[in-house]
């Protein structure tokens, strides 16, 4: 397998504070990388700086022409805006002003994945809930299939059932579109269940390798304190579909 | 009636308009409000040369825009602060500098009289400008939405630039009839306007486009009928519409204020 990316010796320091401290590591096309690690731990600053809108030393190199998608964990919007669902997916449309019947078609299509139909589309952005909104943020990510995916806290904030359907879209993207899928998660249970490769970080990289090879309890313990991080349901919960 | 400021408030007015709903929506009103004032040195200087005031304020004004851009974006000092000086320290030595029979005409504006060639360029400017902003306006709005997920495409700090820097352009086209205390105002106004009457971001782009034109031919028409200042008649029309809007605002949000 390709390399899709390569990072070697990143450090980030905002503000004369080091967020990231020397990280080095590489993800090959159609791979599955989890970010792992405590809060305040500088995964969300390690993703802004892969898309480049931080400052950074060391390398970063994306494989060329690369097309990505980003869930952001956080997505403050100006309330008095009037902008539409649809008019919101249109920014990343050929033809914002006249898309045509075909990209909009495509469109509903994008968004039944994620469990929402066409009425959506002519609510106001501002007027949705905070699930809806999440729906609306990962069909955007996915709209142009992208070949990579940056998927910020995917689980963070939403409810049960649609934790499955995030599921199912990161394995239906991986095996029918073979998205290489970059993610960040609180959620051990994710790890297992969809990573090829975990990263632990805390400022330094603490760990890097296979789930099942680096996260052993005892190592998760001893870098993030007991409890730090919840493990739901290893060994009796995915793996087996 | 003075079709030469007839059709400079037409088309000025479209693309100032237009451009204004992206300064609006950035919440940067004050800063486009305010930049008009760089222009009285630039009309300063020029006048000393004895050259179109245009040219001097297209320099001063470009040159602004870029020096917001950049205190904004490229270092930590504290913009909104250091933009107030700028202008108003321009405000004064544009004051001090400007002969004093300039004066009026060089804040509020005037009917202008205008070579054939120059009027041309203004028109051409403006209408030429207007295009660009409405083909450019996916970009503009997509890094005003979310700069992390416009990065995804490419779309990063150059495009804020590049819409300060037409958006000077614009406020340089519209100084002479609307003046330089005034002109901003002529570019936040219709968008404030549009978007207390729109419920989606392609008729509020039209709707401020259309409006700008509006208020400045009204303006114009009212000025000449009632020999007025054309700055300060364009701006109190279109601040009456403004009041007549408030009770269509979705979403409350100035009512909400009253209770």
């Amino acid at each position: 397998m390709k390399e899709i990316l390569l990072v070697r010796n990143l450090s980030v320091i905002l503000d004369s504070e080091e967020i990231i401290h020397d990280i080095s590591f590489s993800v090959r096309s159609g791979e599955a990388l989890a970010v792992i690690g405590p809060n305040g731990a500088g995964k969300t600053v390690l993703f802004r700086a892969l898309l480049g809108l931080l400052p950074y030393r060391g390398e970063i190199y994306w494989q060329k022409g690369i097309k990505a998608g980003y869930v952001p964990q956080k997505f403050a919007i100006d309330k008095t805006l009037p902008i539409t669902v649809q008019e919101f997916f249109l920014l990343k449309a050929k033809n914002f002003w006249w898309p045509g019947k075909e990209w909009l078609l495509k469109l509903v299509h994008e968004l039944k994945a994620v469990g929402l139909d066409e009425s959506v589309l002519n609510k106001k952005l501002t007027d949705l809930s905070g699930g809806q909104l999440q729906r609306i943020l990962i069909a955007f990510a996915l709209v142009d299939h992208p070949e990579v995916l940056l998927f910020d806290e995917p689980t963070a904030g939403i409810d049960i059932g649609f934790e499955e359907t995030i599921y199912t879209i990161l394995h239906r993207l991986q095996k029918d579109r073979g998205t290489t899928i970059i993610l960040i998660s609180h959620d051990i249970g994710i790890v297992y269940r969809y990573a090829d490769e975990v990263i632990c970080l805390d400022k330094d990289m603490l760990c890097h390798g296979r789930p099942t090879e680096v996260l052993k309890p005892e190592d998760l313990a001893a870098i993030y304190g007991e409890g730090a991080i919840y493990k739901h349901g290893h060994g009796h919960h995915g793996l087996g579909h | 009636m003075d079709l030469q400021s007839i059709l400079i408030a037409l088309t000025v007015g479209l693309a100032s308009g237009a451009i204004g709903s992206f300064i609006v929506v950035r919440r940067m009103s004050l800063v486009g409000d305010a930049l008009s004032h760089v222009a009285l040195p630039g009309i300063a200087l020029a006048l000393s040369y004895g050259i179109d005031p245009f040219f001097g304020v297209i320099f001063f004004i470009l040159a602004a825009a870029v020096i917001v851009w950049w205190l904004e974006t490229k270092t930590a000092l504290p913009a909104d602060a250091l933009v107030g000086i700028l202008f108003t320290a321009s405000l004064a030595v544009g004051i001090l500098t400007i002969p004093d029979q300039e004066i009026i005409e060089s804040l509020f504006g005037a009917f202008p009289t205008l070579p054939t060639g120059m009027l041309l360029l203004i028109i051409v400017g403006a209408l030429g400008t207007t295009f660009l902003i409405f083909y450019l306006a996916p970009k503009f709005l997509f890094f005003t939405f979310s700069e992390e997920l416009a990065a995804t495409k490419g779309i990063t700090q150059k495009y804020n630039l590049l819409l300060l820097v037409i958006f000077a352009f614009v406020v340089a086209l519209g100084i002479k009839l609307v003046g330089t205390l005034l002109m901003g105002a002529l570019t936040i106004i219709p968008p404030i306007i549009a978007k207390n009457l729109s419920r989606s971001m392609k008729s509020f782009i039209f709707a401020s486009s259309l409006l700008g034109a509006l208020i400045g031919v009204a303006g114009v028409v009212a000025a000449d009928y009632f020999n007025l200042l054309p700055g300060p008649t364009i701006i109190l029309f279109g601040i009456i519409l403004f009041l007549l809007s408030l009770p269509f605002a979705k979403g409350r949000h100035y009512i909400s204020v009253f209770r």
